[in-house]
């Protein structure tokens, strides 16, 4: 009798060794690639858009003061048509607070009228407006530089 | 050389899979980008639970780097930590400039009353330069008690060395009682726990099982100031720290001068409801004792026999005092009102004259500034009172005045 298997049906030291250093290596590579491609392809924040666009004209009937949560404005509808007003303090970049006579920053305690304009500082500047016009699909777009 | 070969490529392979091991422990990261610096940073990776510091330094706006420094994008504690200003405490003195500076911030000019770095590096409480002169006096060390040196130099003194002094006495002053300057570390001891810096007074301390507090405020009890001027006194006889042996149960007692006399507004006030910003903080100059900066008097808020205190009408919605209460809204402060003022100038905003009839005694309401709560109170004119307008230092009203304890 003889116990030892057919030459053929076994792997032999020398394969099995060469079999581990070639998946080492190619697992070592493929962690690593995986780990560079993770690397180049990482945005820490991505930059906001440029423009945005607000929808439909007839979500802002006139009269309308509609604050806008993504773009930090107000968007508003009056007899001269549309305008957009920043909501970001010139100050120091509070998010400011609609209120019945205007807008007050809650930060410093900046005043602004109804109109964006400057009551009392410390800002030295009235709010930024910005730029919203009316696309020929019939959407308010937002400028925000 | 196989061999060689082998273990290399086994250990390629473990080297990298603990690599991704560990980048898979690492914490999904939080990024804010501050409106001020509009940089990312990770802070809130692992301080989401911290509370708003105040609300003037919203961290949508501020973030956390731009006060405390550190590495915005790291994502370990070491790292992001290695290179913070100041500990937990970016307000320390040696490095305040560059983390609560800046013209729009805290350095900016007297003229829109942002030069409070400026003012408090040159302050008595910054720079102890009125005890160094007085003990350096009474020691010979100096012929006269004008203010020569501080805790560092600033234009106008030099830096105090107790190394550089003949006298043992002064050497003596300079190990044990330099502990109370703003620079200074506390004593060891609950009743001594405070920051450094700004936060001294600025941030509650440190609570006794070693948590901090993330707040900045100017709503500050008397016991904010307690931790430096109500736990003992330095004894010229021995030149020690000798702490208060007493514990007070009660307001009226938790004073440190046994033999000092106190009016009922002393004890049931907080410190900041009479003493202003400049007393406190300083106004740009250096002063050789606290006589000369300290100058609120009973007569500041109660006038005299033939006078009644000096006030200031509100006229224009960029007053200071309206910033000021709007900072601390105890008061609804607005344009037309009327509030007290000190003989500098300085705008008691937490005092109002309360609108009466004209030619009437007026009454004057105080919303104290720690708890809100509204006292009103009548000039010295028109009352009683029998004090020659010319004697007004305290210890005059304390004749009369002075609680018994």
């Amino acid at each position: 009798m003889n116990a030892m298997p057919p030459k053929g049906d076994i792997i032999s030291r020398r394969s099995f060794l060469s079999w581990l250093v070639k998946g080492s290596l190619a697992g070592s590579a493929l962690i690593g690639f995986g780990m560079l491609g993770r690397f180049i392809s990482f945005q820490s924040e991505k930059s906001p858009p440029s423009q945005y666009d607000l929808g439909l004209v007839t979500d802002y009937p006139v009269g309308s003061r509609k604050p806008d949560l993504t773009t930090q404005a107000v968007i508003i509808h009056d007899n001269q048509g549309y305008r957009a007003i920043s909501l970001v303090c010139p100050h120091l970049g509070c998010k400011v607070n609609m209120t019945s006579d205007g807008f007050a920053c809650p930060c410093h305690g900046s005043r602004f009228l109804p109109d964006g304009s400057l009551r009392n500082g410390p800002a030295s500047r009235p709010l930024t407006t910005l730029r919203i016009e009316a696309n020929a699909q019939g959407h308010l777009i937002l400028y925000m530089h | 050389m196989h061999r060689q070969f082998f273990f290399a490529s086994l250990l390629l392979f473990v080297a990298s899979g603990f690599v991704l091991w560990q980048q898979d422990r690492s914490p999904k990261p939080i990024g804010i980008t501050p409106t001020i610096t509009g940089q990312v940073e990770y802070c809130l990776t692992c301080h989401t639970d911290l509370p708003e510091i105040s609300q003037s330094h919203p961290v949508e706006t501020f973030g956390c780097v731009l006060c405390h420094g550190g590495e915005p994008m790291a994502l370990t504690a070491d790292l992001a930590h290695s290179t913070m200003r100041g500990g937990a405490n970016p307000s320390d003195l040696s490095v305040v400039e560059a983390s609560c500076g800046g013209e729009m911030c805290h350095s900016g000019t007297p003229q829109v009353n942002r030069d409070h770095i400026q003012r408090v590096t040159t302050s008595l409480q910054a720079t102890y330069a009125g005890a160094i002169a007085q003990v350096r006096y009474a020691f010979g060390a100096q012929p006269d008690l004008t203010a020569r040196m501080g805790i560092y130099a600033i234009d106008g003194l030099a830096a105090f060395d107790r190394t550089a002094e003949s006298s043992p006495a002064l050497q003596a002053f300079g190990s044990n009682c330099l502990s109370c300057h703003l620079s200074a570390q506390p004593l060891e001891g609950e009743a001594y726990n405070r920051w450094s810096g700004c936060s001294a007074c600025h941030s509650p301390a440190p609570r006794e099982d070693g948590t901090l507090v993330h707040r900045l405020t100017t709503s500050m009890p008397y016991t904010q100031c307690n931790a430096c001027h109500n736990r003992g006194n330095y004894s010229l006889s021995d030149l020690q720290f000798h702490s208060r042996g007493d514990t007070p149960t009660d307001r009226l007692h938790d004073y440190y001068q046994p033999i000092a006399e106190f009016t009922r507004c002393e004890w049931t006030l907080d410190c900041e409801d009479c003493h202003t910003r400049q007393e406190a903080m300083g106004d740009g100059h250096v002063y050789s004792s606290k006589k000369d900066i300290q100058y609120v008097r009973c007569r500041t808020c109660h006038g005299t026999l033939d006078s009644l205190p000096l006030t200031h009408t509100i006229t224009d919605v960029n007053d200071l005092s309206l910033r000021l209460a709007f900072l601390n809204p105890v008061v609804d402060l607005k344009v037309g009102d009327t509030i007290l003022m000190t003989d500098k100038g300085e705008l008691l905003w937490n005092i109002r004259v309360v609108p009466g009839e004209e030619g009437a005694t007026p009454t004057y309401e105080l919303f104290s500034k720690a708890k809100g709560e509204r006292y009103t109170f009548k000039p010295v004119m028109g009352s009683t009172c029998q004090q020659k307008p010319d004697q007004q230092e305290a210890h005059y009203c304390h004749e009369c005045h002075a609680t018994q304890r």
